[in-house]
């Protein structure tokens, strides 16, 4: 733990202010990328010739990803539940920057949905990299931003103590989060997400 | 913080108070071990993965100045230009058609189905000549096999032998093109394939040595470097054709348009 250094940039961290405005950030992000990706899902669907070339600088082969059945694993472009939930994020986030505080069972609920979310997410990612073999960057932004929606929602109920935790694991987890090992973790993960596509890629990408 | 309180206790009324203070005091430091251990851990990993990252970068960059480093042993097929395409026709058409193709590309074989029949006829009259370029961007599709690179070296294994047997095999290659993410076609079922069009058995037997593997990986890289981002590319006379690849007929007559200018 950095002591006497930058104590300013931890009490920001563990502020409001931060906290919800990362989450705004993410939120905006994930629903541009999900716009995206529904745009091309349905342009992909009127004419499947927009994707007919092999394009190679982007590590994508004839539109893989876009056309894989794990895309619209329920039947329609998994885009279109980031345009459903997203908006809900941008909401809590800039609700709570005004000032409001939801009861508790809200932010539970949140927190479970977007689990879920970030589970959907993550089996998305490994099907592209370990199946899919190709890359696609808007779905790249997607993982990135679904991870600091979940890690900032994670930081505040915590912190609030919003998630019926049992006393002693509700006491660990707040350390945890007090000694900002939390963002030391997300910052191991994020890393390790890098390190495993920049690797895989290497030779495509530089 | 606690040493400072302590030094200011001097009253022994306070001694019953210090021990469930220094118990206190021990938890808390056994805490902020825990803690400062799991940052130096945590830091430690960072500083490894961005050497892992950094160093894989270099690596990539070093091996691809090289010509994608796999020049040890590099042998050239006869059959092929130094501008790595293997040209099957009369050297003397008039038009030249280039396709940039990997043979386990979908979309290379919808080109194929729709244009095949037409091509094979341009080259049998003398109107043009095919410049073909077997590319292996496609090897992470087949399971571990290497389709592409398997493909593209029976190919021009072929090729050395005769370019219109190896005409013919191509064909066949797209006939029976494996999806992507499967197996690929076995080296078995390749040679099958390759002795059907014509290839003898001596040509055939030396798909598995795998000669030309190097020399696709280098090609690739090369057409990458000359700015092609995809396959297939078609050129006619040097200039990549814009129009509908996937039906029969606009290639066709761009053909004829050439050969008529």
């Amino acid at each position: 733990m950095p002591e006497g250094f930058l104590p300013g940039l931890r009490g920001l961290r563990q502020s409001d202010r931060w906290i919800y405005s990362t989450m705004l950030v993410s939120a905006l992000l994930s629903l541009t990328a999900s716009f995206v990706l529904s745009v091309d899902a349905i342009i992909l669907a009127a004419d499947p010739h927009a994707a007919l070339a092999c394009n190679i600088n982007a590590v994508i082969s004839c539109g893989t990803v876009g056309a894989s059945w794990q895309a619209s694993l329920f039947g329609f472009p998994n885009a279109f539940l980031g345009l459903i939930a997203e908006p809900v994020v941008i909401t809590i986030a800039v609700a709570s920057l005004g000032g409001v505080r939801f009861p508790r069972w809200f932010m539970l609920s949140a927190q479970v949905v977007y689990t879920l979310g970030l589970i959907f997410a993550y089996w998305l990612f490994f099907q592209a990299y370990f199946v899919i073999g190709a890359l696609c960057p808007w779905c790249l932004l997607i993982t990135l931003s679904t991870t600091l929606v979940f890690t900032s929602l994670t930081h505040v109920n915590i912190r609030d103590g919003n998630l019926y935790l049992p006393q002693g694991a509700s006491r660990l987890a707040s350390g945890f989060v007090r000694a900002d090992l939390d963002a030391l973790l997300v910052a191991v993960w994020l890393l390790g997400i890098a390190a495993m596509v920049i690797t895989k890629y290497a030779t495509v990408l530089f | 913080m606690s040493k400072d309180n302590s030094r200011n206790i001097t009253a022994t009324g306070r001694e019953a108070l210090r021990q469930p203070q220094q118990a206190a005091a021990t938890a808390d430091r056994r805490v902020s071990v825990a803690i400062r251990t799991a940052w130096i851990a945590g830091l430690a990993v960072i500083a490894l993965l961005i050497g892992v990252t950094t160093w894989s970068i270099v690596g990539a960059r070093a091996s691809n100045t090289t010509g994608g480093g796999a020049i040890d042993g590099l042998i050239a097929p006869a059959a092929a230009t130094d501008s790595g395409a293997i040209v099957i026709g009369k050297p003397e058409a008039k038009v030249t058609v280039t396709v940039f193709l990997d043979f386990m590309c979908p979309y290379c074989g919808e080109f194929e189905r729709a244009n095949g029949g037409a091509l094979a006829a341009a080259i049998d009259n003398g109107t043009a000549k095919l410049e073909v370029h077997p590319m292996s961007f496609l090897d992470d599709l087949s399971s571990g096999t290497k389709y592409s690179t398997r493909a593209a070296n029976a190919f021009v294994t072929v090729a050395n032998h005769d370019r219109a047997t190896a005409l013919v095999f191509s064909q066949m290659l797209f006939a029976q093109q494996p999806a992507e993410h499967s197996a690929g076609l076995t080296d078995a079922t390749l040679a099958g394939l390759a002795a059907q069009a014509g290839a003898p058995a001596d040509v055939v037997a030396a798909f598995p040595k795998q000669t030309y593997q190097p020399w696709v990986a280098k090609i690739t890289t090369q057409a990458f470097d000359s700015g092609i981002t995809g396959t297939p590319t078609v050129k006619i006379n040097g200039q990549t054709f814009t129009g509908d690849l996937y039906t029969a007929g606009p290639l066709a007559d761009a053909i004829t348009a050439a050969a008529n200018a």
